[in-house]
Protein backbone atom coordinates (compact mmCIF):
# COMPACT_ATOMS: atom_id res chain seq x y z
CA UNK A 1 0.00 0.00 0.00
CA UNK A 2 1.78 3.07 1.01
CA UNK A 3 5.35 2.85 2.91
CA UNK A 4 6.16 6.01 4.88
CA UNK A 5 9.90 6.90 4.38
CA UNK A 6 12.50 4.64 6.28
CA UNK A 7 13.21 5.79 9.88
CA UNK A 8 15.47 8.05 10.14
CA UNK A 9 19.14 7.59 12.21
CA UNK A 10 18.71 8.47 15.69
CA UNK A 11 14.74 8.26 15.84
CA UNK A 12 13.37 5.03 17.86
CA UNK A 13 12.27 1.97 15.09
CA UNK A 14 8.75 1.69 14.75
CA UNK A 15 6.95 -0.67 17.14
CA UNK A 16 5.65 -3.95 16.03
CA UNK A 17 1.99 -4.34 15.24
CA UNK A 18 -0.21 -7.24 15.83
CA UNK A 19 -2.65 -9.64 13.64
CA UNK A 20 -5.88 -8.93 12.69
CA UNK A 21 -8.64 -11.25 12.96
CA UNK A 22 -8.26 -12.32 8.91
CA UNK A 23 -3.91 -12.25 9.44
CA UNK A 24 -5.18 -14.71 12.82
CA UNK A 25 -6.70 -17.25 10.82
CA UNK A 26 -10.55 -18.66 11.97
CA UNK A 27 -10.55 -18.72 15.98
CA UNK A 28 -12.14 -21.58 16.73
CA UNK A 29 -11.59 -24.60 19.13
CA UNK A 30 -9.37 -27.61 18.52
CA UNK A 31 -12.41 -30.05 18.79
CA UNK A 32 -14.24 -27.88 16.15
CA UNK A 33 -11.57 -27.18 13.53
CA UNK A 34 -11.68 -31.16 13.90
CA UNK A 35 -15.10 -31.63 12.80
CA UNK A 36 -15.23 -28.54 10.37
CA UNK A 37 -12.12 -30.78 8.16
CA UNK A 38 -14.56 -33.76 7.93
CA UNK A 39 -15.79 -34.23 4.64
CA UNK A 40 -18.69 -36.49 5.25
CA UNK A 41 -22.02 -35.31 6.24
CA UNK A 42 -22.90 -38.00 8.53
CA UNK A 43 -19.74 -37.79 9.87
CA UNK A 44 -20.12 -33.47 10.76
CA UNK A 45 -22.91 -34.22 12.39
CA UNK A 46 -21.33 -36.95 14.58
CA UNK A 47 -18.53 -34.69 15.71
CA UNK A 48 -21.09 -32.06 16.68
CA UNK A 49 -22.92 -33.98 19.01
CA UNK A 50 -19.01 -34.97 20.77
CA UNK A 51 -19.34 -33.84 23.78
CA UNK A 52 -15.36 -32.53 23.89
CA UNK A 53 -16.74 -29.69 20.67
CA UNK A 54 -19.65 -28.64 23.04
CA UNK A 55 -17.59 -28.47 26.60
CA UNK A 56 -15.06 -26.63 23.91
CA UNK A 57 -17.66 -23.46 23.28
CA UNK A 58 -16.44 -22.35 26.65
CA UNK A 59 -12.85 -21.64 25.56
CA UNK A 60 -11.28 -18.46 26.00
CA UNK A 61 -13.79 -16.87 28.58
CA UNK A 62 -12.24 -15.17 31.64
CA UNK A 63 -12.06 -17.78 34.95
CA UNK A 64 -15.00 -18.08 36.83
CA UNK A 65 -17.34 -17.92 33.69
CA UNK A 66 -15.92 -20.29 31.98
CA UNK A 67 -16.57 -22.46 34.46
CA UNK A 68 -19.88 -21.68 34.81
CA UNK A 69 -20.35 -21.46 31.25
CA UNK A 70 -19.02 -25.05 30.88
CA UNK A 71 -21.22 -26.00 34.01
CA UNK A 72 -24.52 -24.70 31.64
CA UNK A 73 -22.82 -26.22 28.85
CA UNK A 74 -23.52 -29.79 30.28
CA UNK A 75 -27.03 -29.05 31.32
CA UNK A 76 -27.67 -28.54 28.29
CA UNK A 77 -26.18 -31.52 26.33
CA UNK A 78 -28.96 -33.25 25.84
CA UNK A 79 -30.65 -30.42 24.16
CA UNK A 80 -27.59 -30.19 22.00
CA UNK A 81 -27.69 -33.76 20.87
CA UNK A 82 -31.35 -33.48 20.63
CA UNK A 83 -30.74 -29.92 18.09
CA UNK A 84 -28.06 -32.01 16.42
CA UNK A 85 -30.10 -34.93 15.60
CA UNK A 86 -33.37 -33.06 14.68
CA UNK A 87 -30.98 -30.92 11.97
CA UNK A 88 -29.50 -34.02 11.09
CA UNK A 89 -32.66 -35.50 10.26
CA UNK A 90 -34.29 -32.29 8.67
CA UNK A 91 -31.38 -31.97 6.58
CA UNK A 92 -31.57 -35.91 5.70
CA UNK A 93 -35.72 -34.72 4.94
CA UNK A 94 -35.08 -32.20 2.73
CA UNK A 95 -32.54 -34.51 0.64
CA UNK A 96 -35.51 -37.12 0.79
CA UNK A 97 -37.85 -34.76 -0.41
CA UNK A 98 -37.75 -31.43 -1.66
CA UNK A 99 -34.25 -31.76 -3.30
CA UNK A 100 -35.63 -34.67 -5.60
CA UNK A 101 -39.01 -31.95 -6.16
CA UNK A 102 -36.87 -29.12 -7.32
CA UNK A 103 -34.10 -31.61 -9.11
CA UNK A 104 -37.27 -32.55 -11.25
CA UNK A 105 -39.24 -29.03 -11.29
CA UNK A 106 -35.77 -27.42 -12.77
CA UNK A 107 -35.14 -30.62 -15.26
CA UNK A 108 -36.06 -28.00 -18.17
CA UNK A 109 -33.83 -25.03 -17.16
CA UNK A 110 -30.78 -27.02 -16.76
CA UNK A 111 -31.37 -28.92 -20.08
CA UNK A 112 -32.03 -25.82 -22.12
CA UNK A 113 -28.46 -24.39 -20.41
CA UNK A 114 -26.84 -27.76 -21.58
CA UNK A 115 -28.27 -27.17 -25.07
CA UNK A 116 -27.76 -23.36 -25.81
CA UNK A 117 -24.70 -22.67 -23.05
CA UNK A 118 -22.70 -25.45 -22.95
CA UNK A 119 -19.35 -24.64 -21.30
CA UNK A 120 -21.22 -22.99 -18.69
CA UNK A 121 -22.73 -25.29 -17.75
CA UNK A 122 -19.98 -27.01 -16.76
CA UNK A 123 -18.34 -24.63 -15.23
CA UNK A 124 -21.21 -24.00 -13.12
CA UNK A 125 -21.56 -28.44 -12.41
CA UNK A 126 -17.02 -27.96 -11.72
CA UNK A 127 -17.72 -25.19 -9.60
CA UNK A 128 -20.49 -26.96 -7.26
CA UNK A 129 -18.35 -30.55 -7.67
CA UNK A 130 -15.38 -28.14 -6.45
CA UNK A 131 -17.23 -27.19 -3.32
CA UNK A 132 -18.27 -30.47 -2.01
CA UNK A 133 -15.00 -32.06 -1.45
CA UNK A 134 -13.76 -28.47 0.36
CA UNK B 1 2.22 17.34 59.66
CA UNK B 2 1.88 15.39 56.00
CA UNK B 3 -1.34 13.29 56.87
CA UNK B 4 -3.65 16.41 55.92
CA UNK B 5 -1.10 18.14 53.46
CA UNK B 6 -2.00 17.52 50.23
CA UNK B 7 -0.19 17.95 47.40
CA UNK B 8 -0.42 20.02 44.18
CA UNK B 9 -1.11 19.17 41.04
CA UNK B 10 1.30 18.85 38.21
CA UNK B 11 0.47 20.18 34.57
CA UNK B 12 2.14 19.88 31.11
CA UNK B 13 1.82 21.97 28.58
CA UNK B 14 3.16 20.77 25.32
CA UNK B 15 4.08 23.19 22.51
CA UNK B 16 3.65 23.70 19.64
CA UNK B 17 0.31 21.40 19.58
CA UNK B 18 0.33 20.63 15.88
CA UNK B 19 3.20 19.10 14.71
CA UNK B 20 4.25 16.74 11.44
CA UNK B 21 6.97 14.47 11.85
CA UNK B 22 10.21 15.15 12.14
CA UNK B 23 9.87 18.51 13.75
CA UNK B 24 10.30 18.89 17.86
CA UNK B 25 7.73 19.36 20.76
CA UNK B 26 8.67 20.48 24.22
CA UNK B 27 6.73 19.64 26.92
CA UNK B 28 7.11 21.69 30.24
CA UNK B 29 5.97 20.67 33.24
CA UNK B 30 4.55 22.77 35.88
CA UNK B 31 3.44 22.72 39.48
CA UNK B 32 1.08 24.81 41.55
CA UNK B 33 3.45 23.93 44.67
CA UNK B 34 6.38 21.33 45.34
CA UNK B 35 5.45 17.83 45.59
CA UNK B 36 6.95 16.05 48.06
CA UNK B 37 7.59 12.44 49.19
CA UNK B 38 8.94 11.70 45.70
CA UNK B 39 10.54 8.34 44.75
CA UNK B 40 10.82 8.32 41.04
CA UNK B 41 9.26 10.58 38.03
CA UNK B 42 8.95 10.10 34.80
CA UNK B 43 7.91 11.47 31.61
CA UNK B 44 6.81 9.90 28.59
CA UNK B 45 5.76 10.50 24.89
CA UNK B 46 3.60 8.50 22.84
CA UNK B 47 0.08 8.17 21.90
CA UNK B 48 -2.93 6.49 23.12
CA UNK B 49 -3.98 3.86 20.27
CA UNK B 50 -7.70 3.43 19.62
CA UNK B 51 -9.14 -0.03 18.37
CA UNK B 52 -11.73 -2.82 18.99
CA UNK B 53 -11.13 -6.22 20.70
CA UNK B 54 -13.48 -9.26 21.38
CA UNK B 55 -14.05 -9.59 25.39
CA UNK B 56 -13.75 -13.39 24.95
CA UNK B 57 -14.41 -16.42 23.86
CA UNK B 58 -13.99 -17.72 20.48
CA UNK B 59 -14.97 -15.77 17.72
CA UNK B 60 -15.61 -17.99 15.24
CA UNK B 61 -16.99 -20.81 17.47
CA UNK B 62 -20.45 -22.58 16.89
CA UNK B 63 -21.95 -21.27 19.88
CA UNK B 64 -20.98 -17.69 18.83
CA UNK B 65 -22.43 -17.89 15.61
CA UNK B 66 -26.17 -16.62 17.22
CA UNK B 67 -24.31 -13.89 18.53
CA UNK B 68 -24.51 -10.99 16.06
CA UNK B 69 -27.47 -11.34 14.37
CA UNK B 70 -30.79 -8.98 15.45
CA UNK B 71 -33.21 -11.87 16.92
CA UNK B 72 -30.80 -12.64 19.67
CA UNK B 73 -29.49 -9.36 20.24
CA UNK B 74 -31.81 -8.85 23.79
CA UNK B 75 -31.06 -12.70 24.83
CA UNK B 76 -29.49 -13.29 27.92
CA UNK B 77 -26.68 -15.42 27.16
CA UNK B 78 -25.43 -14.36 24.11
CA UNK B 79 -22.38 -12.79 23.23
CA UNK B 80 -23.91 -9.44 21.21
CA UNK B 81 -21.75 -6.36 21.92
CA UNK B 82 -18.56 -8.76 22.50
CA UNK B 83 -16.97 -6.41 20.22
CA UNK B 84 -16.13 -3.32 22.58
CA UNK B 85 -13.98 0.22 21.93
CA UNK B 86 -10.66 0.06 23.41
CA UNK B 87 -7.59 1.81 24.20
CA UNK B 88 -4.15 1.38 24.99
CA UNK B 89 -0.91 3.41 25.52
CA UNK B 90 1.80 2.79 23.30
CA UNK B 91 5.44 4.38 24.65
CA UNK B 92 7.42 5.57 22.31
CA UNK B 93 10.08 7.35 24.26
CA UNK B 94 10.86 8.09 27.68
CA UNK B 95 12.54 9.81 30.39
CA UNK B 96 13.29 9.64 34.00
CA UNK B 97 13.49 12.53 35.54
CA UNK B 98 15.85 13.42 37.94
CA UNK B 99 14.76 13.85 41.81
CA UNK B 100 17.08 14.96 44.25
CA UNK B 101 15.67 15.51 47.60
CA UNK B 102 12.10 13.75 47.52
CA UNK B 103 10.64 16.64 45.80
CA UNK B 104 9.22 17.68 42.44
CA UNK B 105 8.87 21.31 41.03
CA UNK B 106 8.60 20.69 37.12
CA UNK B 107 10.66 19.74 34.32
CA UNK B 108 10.88 19.80 30.92
CA UNK B 109 11.49 17.40 27.77
CA UNK B 110 11.54 17.78 24.00
CA UNK B 111 10.87 14.72 21.46
CA UNK B 112 11.09 14.62 18.02
CA UNK B 113 8.12 13.33 16.45
CA UNK B 114 9.02 9.89 14.59
CA UNK B 115 8.81 9.90 10.78
CA UNK B 116 6.73 6.94 10.98
CA UNK B 117 4.26 8.42 13.76
CA UNK B 118 0.45 7.87 12.88
CA UNK B 119 -1.56 10.96 12.81
CA UNK B 120 -4.12 12.13 15.00
CA UNK B 121 -7.27 10.99 15.07
CA UNK B 122 -10.37 9.67 17.13
CA UNK B 123 -10.39 6.74 14.88
CA UNK B 124 -6.43 5.47 15.56
CA UNK B 125 -4.23 8.05 17.91
CA UNK B 126 -4.09 10.69 20.37
CA UNK B 127 -0.72 11.66 21.07
CA UNK B 128 0.55 12.80 24.82
CA UNK B 129 3.26 13.76 27.04
CA UNK B 130 2.36 11.64 30.16
CA UNK B 131 4.12 12.58 33.41
CA UNK B 132 3.86 9.76 36.29
CA UNK B 133 5.11 10.82 39.91
CA UNK B 134 5.00 7.97 42.10
CA UNK B 135 5.51 9.06 45.63
CA UNK B 136 4.89 8.19 49.60
CA UNK B 137 1.02 9.31 48.75
CA UNK B 138 -1.17 9.52 45.96
CA UNK B 139 0.56 9.26 42.55
CA UNK B 140 0.18 12.00 40.40
CA UNK B 141 -0.42 11.72 36.56
CA UNK B 142 -0.90 14.37 34.19
CA UNK B 143 -0.95 14.84 30.70
CA UNK B 144 -0.47 16.94 27.86
CA UNK B 145 -2.22 16.44 24.44
CA UNK B 146 -1.14 17.57 20.72
CA UNK B 147 -1.46 16.63 17.69
CA UNK B 148 0.10 15.00 14.60
CA UNK B 149 -1.06 16.11 11.06
CA UNK B 150 0.58 14.23 8.35
CA UNK B 151 1.08 15.67 4.66
CA UNK B 152 1.78 15.08 1.05
CA UNK B 153 5.97 15.23 1.80
CA UNK B 154 5.57 12.90 4.80
CA UNK B 155 3.85 9.90 3.35
CA UNK B 156 5.76 8.01 0.02
CA UNK B 157 2.74 6.83 -2.06
CA UNK B 158 2.75 4.73 -5.01
CA UNK B 159 0.52 3.52 -7.37
CA UNK B 160 -1.37 -0.05 -6.17
CA UNK B 161 -2.44 -2.59 -7.87
CA UNK B 162 -6.71 -2.88 -8.12
CA UNK B 163 -7.81 -5.11 -6.02
CA UNK B 164 -10.92 -7.01 -6.74
CA UNK B 165 -13.55 -7.34 -4.13
CA UNK B 166 -16.70 -8.82 -5.54
CA UNK B 167 -17.86 -10.05 -8.67
CA UNK B 168 -16.38 -12.41 -12.25
CA UNK B 169 -14.55 -9.70 -13.75
CA UNK B 170 -16.89 -9.86 -16.62
CA UNK B 171 -16.02 -6.46 -17.28
CA UNK B 172 -12.44 -5.42 -16.37
CA UNK B 173 -12.82 -2.27 -14.30
CA UNK B 174 -9.31 0.21 -13.86
CA UNK B 175 -9.56 3.13 -11.90
CA UNK B 176 -6.45 5.72 -12.92
CA UNK B 177 -6.51 8.48 -10.47
CA UNK B 178 -5.21 11.77 -10.44
CA UNK B 179 -2.81 11.46 -7.79
CA UNK B 180 -2.23 8.69 -4.94
CA UNK B 181 -2.59 11.22 -2.45
CA UNK B 182 -5.11 13.64 -1.16
CA UNK B 183 -5.81 16.14 1.46
CA UNK B 184 -8.97 16.04 3.86
CA UNK B 185 -11.43 18.16 1.65
CA UNK B 186 -9.94 17.88 -1.30
CA UNK B 187 -11.59 16.21 -4.74
CA UNK B 188 -10.34 13.12 -5.60
CA UNK B 189 -10.42 13.28 -9.73
CA UNK B 190 -9.59 10.26 -12.03
CA UNK B 191 -11.32 8.11 -14.17
CA UNK B 192 -13.03 4.62 -14.80
CA UNK B 193 -12.32 2.61 -17.78
CA UNK B 194 -14.84 -0.56 -18.19
CA UNK B 195 -13.41 -3.12 -20.87
CA UNK B 196 -16.10 -5.77 -21.09
CA UNK B 197 -14.92 -9.14 -21.85
CA UNK B 198 -18.13 -10.54 -23.74
CA UNK B 199 -21.02 -8.43 -24.68
CA UNK B 200 -23.06 -7.62 -21.34
CA UNK B 201 -26.41 -6.05 -20.31
CA UNK B 202 -26.42 -2.20 -20.06
CA UNK B 203 -24.08 -1.45 -17.05
CA UNK B 204 -24.88 1.13 -13.55
CA UNK B 205 -21.29 2.58 -12.54
CA UNK B 206 -20.84 4.30 -9.10
CA UNK B 207 -18.13 5.11 -6.99
CA UNK B 208 -17.45 6.21 -3.66
CA UNK B 209 -14.73 6.71 -0.91
CA UNK B 210 -14.30 4.25 1.44
CA UNK B 211 -11.95 4.08 4.72
CA UNK B 212 -11.38 0.90 6.32
CA UNK B 213 -10.57 0.72 9.82
CA UNK B 214 -8.88 -2.46 10.97
CA UNK B 215 -8.12 -3.46 14.47
CA UNK B 216 -4.80 -5.93 15.38
CA UNK B 217 -3.88 -5.55 19.19
CA UNK B 218 -1.03 -7.08 19.73
CA UNK B 219 -2.82 -9.32 22.47
CA UNK B 220 -5.79 -9.80 22.67
CA UNK B 221 -8.41 -10.91 20.32
CA UNK B 222 -8.79 -8.18 17.58
CA UNK B 223 -12.35 -7.33 16.36
CA UNK B 224 -13.92 -7.34 13.03
CA UNK B 225 -12.94 -3.79 11.44
CA UNK B 226 -14.93 -1.50 10.54
CA UNK B 227 -15.72 -0.34 6.67
CA UNK B 228 -17.27 3.13 6.07
CA UNK B 229 -18.15 4.15 2.42
CA UNK B 230 -18.92 7.52 1.23
CA UNK B 231 -21.69 8.74 -0.73
CA UNK B 232 -22.15 7.14 -4.31
CA UNK B 233 -21.33 9.20 -7.16
CA UNK B 234 -23.42 7.88 -10.12
CA UNK B 235 -21.23 7.98 -13.21
CA UNK B 236 -23.90 6.12 -15.65
CA UNK B 237 -27.20 3.95 -15.56
CA UNK B 238 -27.78 3.03 -18.63
CA UNK B 239 -23.65 2.19 -20.16
CA UNK B 240 -23.66 -0.02 -23.53
CA UNK B 241 -21.20 -3.07 -22.71
CA UNK B 242 -19.78 -4.60 -25.89
CA UNK B 243 -16.75 -6.94 -26.19
CA UNK B 244 -13.78 -5.14 -26.05
CA UNK B 245 -15.10 -1.62 -26.89
CA UNK B 246 -13.40 0.20 -23.40
CA UNK B 247 -15.67 2.80 -21.71
CA UNK B 248 -13.92 6.13 -20.08
CA UNK B 249 -16.07 7.65 -17.13
CA UNK B 250 -14.29 10.67 -15.61
CA UNK B 251 -15.10 10.96 -12.22
CA UNK B 252 -15.20 13.14 -9.17
CA UNK B 253 -15.35 12.47 -5.34
CA UNK B 254 -15.42 15.02 -2.64
CA UNK B 255 -13.24 13.54 0.41
CA UNK B 256 -15.09 14.91 3.68
CA UNK B 257 -13.34 18.57 5.55
CA UNK B 258 -12.64 16.37 8.56
CA UNK B 259 -11.78 12.72 6.98
CA UNK B 260 -9.22 10.90 9.20
CA UNK B 261 -5.78 10.40 7.92
CA UNK B 262 -4.18 7.22 6.85
CA UNK B 263 -2.42 5.97 9.50
CA UNK B 264 -0.92 2.29 11.16
CA UNK B 265 -0.44 2.25 14.44
CA UNK B 266 0.81 -0.71 16.25
CA UNK B 267 -3.12 -2.07 17.47
CA UNK B 268 -5.08 -0.57 14.79
CA UNK B 269 -4.31 0.99 11.51
CA UNK B 270 -6.75 2.79 8.75
CA UNK B 271 -6.96 2.82 4.90
CA UNK B 272 -8.41 4.48 2.34
CA UNK B 273 -9.66 3.70 -1.10
CA UNK B 274 -11.93 4.75 -3.64
CA UNK B 275 -14.65 1.89 -5.06
CA UNK B 276 -16.45 1.33 -7.81
CA UNK B 277 -19.25 -0.83 -8.58
CA UNK B 278 -20.56 -1.88 -11.31
CA UNK B 279 -24.23 -3.64 -11.62
CA UNK B 280 -25.59 -5.00 -15.03
CA UNK B 281 -29.45 -4.57 -16.20
CA UNK B 282 -31.43 -7.30 -15.69
CA UNK B 283 -31.99 -10.30 -13.93
CA UNK B 284 -29.61 -12.45 -16.41
CA UNK B 285 -27.22 -13.67 -13.59
CA UNK B 286 -24.43 -11.13 -13.89
CA UNK B 287 -22.86 -10.95 -10.72
CA UNK B 288 -22.31 -7.39 -9.24
CA UNK B 289 -18.73 -6.22 -9.53
CA UNK B 290 -17.38 -4.49 -6.93
CA UNK B 291 -13.20 -3.09 -7.02
CA UNK B 292 -11.15 -1.25 -4.96
CA UNK B 293 -8.30 1.11 -5.17
CA UNK B 294 -6.14 2.56 -2.19
CA UNK B 295 -5.52 5.91 -1.75
CA UNK B 296 -3.17 7.89 0.77
CA UNK B 297 -5.74 10.54 2.63
CA UNK B 298 -3.59 13.12 4.66
CA UNK B 299 -4.30 16.37 6.67
CA UNK B 300 -1.92 19.13 6.09
CA UNK B 301 -0.30 20.65 3.43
Amino acid sequence: MTAVQPPHPGEPPPPERGLSREERGRDVSEAQAEAEAETSKFKQFLHAMSPRLVWSQAEGYPVVVKQFLQFCLILIYPAWVFAVLVGGLLTLLFYVTVYPLLWVLFWPVRAYQKKNHPEEYAATREKFAKNQTT
Amino acid sequence: MGLFNRSGGAKVVVSPTNVTPRQTVTANVTTDKAIDKVRSARLEWGYTNFYQYHWAGRADSVAAAGNDTIWTMDQVGTNYGGDRDTDDWVSVDGEDVPIATGEFTGASSTFRIPSWAPPSSPLIARWECRLTVDRGGRDVDARGEFAVVIGTADVEAYVDPIEVVAGAAETVIDITLGSPVYRAGDVITGQATLTPTIDLPDGDLAVSWQRDRESHPLTRTPGPGNQWDGRIVTLGKRIPLRAGVPVVLPFEIPLPADAPPTATAVHSSLSWFVQARLMYAGFTGHMLERVRSPIVVVNAP
